[in-house]
C-alpha cells in the first residue's frame, strides 16, 4: 500500500480501514522543550504558551509523529485552584502544598478564571500548536479528570479516606472540579484540536473497585457527562491511563473513547499486555496506544529500544491479524516520555523509525 | 547508599516512626538523610529538608513510570552528592507503590557514582483503625502490605488484643511471606528492632532480570 499521510493513517486506524502501517506516538511532551531555542527549562516551557506550542512543533519536525497531544503536567488545575506547586527548573512541576486540611475545605473550592494562570497557558498553547499542526497530524489537548484534579489539590491519601468517611464533602468538591473541567472542555473546543485526552488516573484496581470508581468518577455526573460534552464540543474523546491495573471495561467499553493509551507492568500480576488487550476485544472499537516502558527512553540504548519496538510491532500485528483487525494499535510509550534532561532524544526517533519499518500492515 | 522505605497509610504513625528511627540510627553513628511525603507533618529539621528540596511528591498508581521516577531519582542523586548518607529513609505517600520506588531509586545510579541497596520494605499498619482501613481504603492498604518485607503492627500500646490479632491475620492473608512485628511509634517500642533491620538486612533489588525473562517469554525469545 502506498504511504499514507499521518491524518489518513490515523483515520484508517480509528475506523479499522486498511492502512499502510501502525500509527506511532511516543508521548513526547515536556521533553520536546529540549528542541526549543537550544533547550529551555521546564519552568519556561510550562509558563509561556508560545514556547509550549513551539516544543510540539519542533518535536513534529524532528520525529515525524502521527499525533500531537499536549500534556503539560498534572498540577495545572490544582495550582490554579490554589495548591502550592513546586516548580523546579528542569523537573516536572508537582503539588507540594495541598489545600484540604479539614472536611469543610472541600466545600471551599471555586472554579478559577481559566483566562488566567497555567490553565490559560495550556489553552492558548494548545491553540497555537493546533493551528500549526492540525493539517499535518491529529492534534489533541490534555486534561485532568475531576478525581485526579481533586487528589492533586487535597492529597490522595486524605481524599481516599474522606471518600469513605465524608463522601458528601468529596462529592461537593468533585462537582466543583467537574465545573472547572466543563470550562476547560469548552476552552479546548475553541482551540481547533481534533480530540481531547482525559487523564482518569484513579480508575485503577490498585486503588479503587468498580463501585467506588463509578460513584466518584465513572458516572454521568462526572466522567460520562464530561465525555459527552467533549464530543458535543467537536472533539474526539481520548483517555490516557498509566495505571498498573486499569478499569478497562469502564474506560473502554463504557466510556467508548476513540483512543485509549495505557501502560504495561510485566511484574504486576494482572497488568494487561498488548496481546491480552487486543484478544479481549478492547481494540475492536478503540485505537489502543502503548506500551513501551517510558524509562527505556532514559536508560535504554538505541539498540535496546529498537528491539523492544520491533517486538511490540510484531506482537500487536499478530494479535490484530488474529482478531481480524487492521491498524488498531498505536506504538507509543506507556506513559509520558520522561521529560528529564537525561532522556535520549535518539530513542524517540528510534521508536518512530522502527514503527515505520516494522509496523507495516501486511495481512 | 541504602534506601529504606517506611510505608503506611495516612495516620498509621509512620512520620513519628520515621523521626524516631532517624534519631536512633544517628545515635548509632549513621550518616542519615530522609525523603518525606509531607514536610508539614515533620517538626524536626523541616527547614533543612525544605531548603534542600528533599521532598518526594505523592506517587500514584502508574505515575512512577515516567515523571516521578525522574524526580525521585534526581533527589537521591543530589543527596548522595551533597551529603553522602549511608542510609536514606523514605517516607512515601500511602498511595505509593514500593516496587516503583525501588526501581526509581535504582535509576539514581545513572545520575551519581553509587550503588543502591534496599533495606527491607517496612509497612506500618495501624491496629487501632484496622476496621476503618479495611472498609475505607482496602485496596491501597493491601498493596502496601503485599509488597512489604516486614509489617509492623503499630500502636500496640493502645490497640485491643482483638484488633492486634485481626491486624496480624489480615497481614498473613495478604502476604504470608512478610515478617510480622509490633511497634508503638509513640512509646518507642519496636524502634530499635526496626533500626536493626534497616542496618543489617537487605531487600532484593527491583528485578529487571525477571522482567526481561517475562518479556522474552512473551516474545518467544
Amino acid at each position: 500500500m502506498a504511504e499514507m499521510t499521518h491524518i489518513e493513517r490515523v483515520m484508517a486506524a480509528l475506523t479499522n480501514a486498511p492502512a499502510d502501517r501502525l500509527t506511532t506516538y511516543p508521548i513526547a511532551c515536556g521533553v520536546n522543550r529540549k528542541l526549543v531555542n537550544g533547550g529551555i527549562t521546564y519552568r519556561e516551557w510550562c509558563h509561556d504558551p508560545k514556547l509550549f506550542a513551539q516544543a510540539f512543533i519542533e518535536g513534529q519536525k524532528a520525529f515525524d509523529y502521527d499525533f500531537a497531544i499536549g500534556l503539560m503536567d498534572l498540577s495545572v488545575m490544582a495550582g490554579d485552584l490554589g495548591a502550592g506547586v513546586r516548580m523546579d527548573e528542569q523537573n516536572t512541576p508537582f503539588v507540594d502544598r495541598h489545600i484540604v486540611n479539614s472536611p469543610e475545605d472541600y466545600e471551599k473550592f471555586e472554579v478559577p478564571d481559566i483566562k488566567k494562570g497555567r490553565s490559560a497557558v495550556l489553552l492558548e498553547g494548545t491553540k497555537l500548536y493546533a493551528d500549526k499542526l492540525k493539517t499535518e497530524v491529529i492534534t489533541a489537548g490534555f486534561l485532568e479528570g475531576p478525581l485526579l484534579a481533586l487528589s492533586q489539590s487535597a492529597g490522595a491519601e486524605r481524599m481516599f479516606m474522606d471518600m469513605f468517611t465524608n463522601p458528601s464533602a468529596v462529592h461537593k468538591a468533585l462537582e466543583t472540579m467537574t465545573a472547572y473541567d466543563v470550562e476547560m472542555v469548552k476552552g479546548f473546543g475553541k482551540t481547533g484540536v481534533a480530540g481531547l485526552c482525559w487523564d482518569y488516573l484513579w480508575a485503577n484496581y490498585s486503588c479503587l473497585g468498580d463501585d467506588q470508581y463509578e460513584e466518584f468518577e465513572g458516572c454521568k455526573k462526572y466522567a460520562v457527562g464530561l465525555n459527552e460534552l467533549t464530543t458535543k464540543e467537536g472533539m474526539a474523546v481520548a483517555i490516557h491511563s498509566c495505571a498498573d491495573l486499569p478499569h478497562l471495561d469502564t474506560q473502554i467499553f463504557k466510556f467508548k473513547p476513540a483512543i485509549y493509551s495505557m501502560a504495561y507492568y510485566p511484574l504486576i500480576p494482572g497488568s494487561p499486555s498488548a496481546t491480552e488487550v487486543i484478544e479481549k476485544g478492547y481494540a475492536d472499537n478503540c485505537l489502543i496506544g502503548g506500551q513501551i516502558d517510558p524509562q527505556l527512553f532514559i536508560r535504554g540504548s538505541v539498540e535496546k529500544i529498537t528491539q523492544v519496538t520491533k517486538d511490540l510491532c510484531q506482537e500487536v500485528k499478530t494479535a490484530l491479524c488474529k482478531k481480524g483487525l487492521q491498524g488498531k494499535y498505536c506504538i507509543a510509550s506507556g506513559c509520558e516520555v520522561p521529560p528529564d534532561v537525561h532522556t535520549k532524544m535518539e530513542n524517540i526517533k528510534a521508536v518512530v523509525d522502527t514503527t515505520k519499518q516494522y509496523g507495516k500492515i501486511d495481512w | 547508599m541504602k534506601v529504606s522505605q517506611i510505608a503506611g497509610f495516612l495516620g498509621s504513625g509512620k512520620t513519628t516512626a520515621v523521626m524516631k528511627i532517624v534519631d536512633e540510627l544517628m545515635k548509632r553513628g549513621r550518616r542519615m538523610a530522609i525523603v518525606v511525603n509531607d514536610v508539614g507533618e515533620i517538626n524536626v529539621d523541616a527547614k533543612f529538608i525544605e531548603s534542600h528540596g528533599l521532598k518526594a511528591k505523592e506517587i500514584a498508581g502508574g505515575c512512577i513510570c515516567c515523571q516521578i521516577a525522574g524526580t525521585f531519582s534526581e533527589t537521591l542523586a543530589k543527596l548522595h552528592d551533597a551529603y553522602d548518607p549511608e542510609i536514606v529513609i523514605v517516607e512515601p505517600s500511602g498511595v505509593a507503590i514500593p516496587w516503583g520506588l525501588k526501581r526509581a531509586a535504582e535509576y539514581s545510579e545513572a545520575k551519581a557514582d553509587m550503588v543502591i541497596e534496599h533495606a527491607p520494605v517496612i509497612t506500618l499498619v495501624d491496629a487501632t483503625r484496622i476496621d476503618l482501613l479495611v472498609k475505607a481504603v482496602k485496596r491501597l492498604v493491601e498493596t502496601q502490605i503485599r509488597e512489604a518485607d516486614v509489617c509492623f503492627v503499630n500502636k500496640v500500646d493502645t490497640a485491643s488484643a482483638a484488633d492486634i490479632a485481626k491486624t496480624e491475620q489480615l497481614i498473613k492473608e495478604i502476604n504470608p511471606k512478610a515478617e510480622i512485628s509490633h511497634m508503638s511509634s509513640e512509646s518507642g517500642h519496636g524502634i530499635k528492632y526496626a533500626c536493626d533491620l534497616i542496618e543489617k538486612k537487605i531487600s532484593p533489588r527491583y528485578d529487571e532480570a525477571v522482567e526481561e525473562e517475562l518479556l522474552k517469554k512473551q516474545y518467544k525469545g
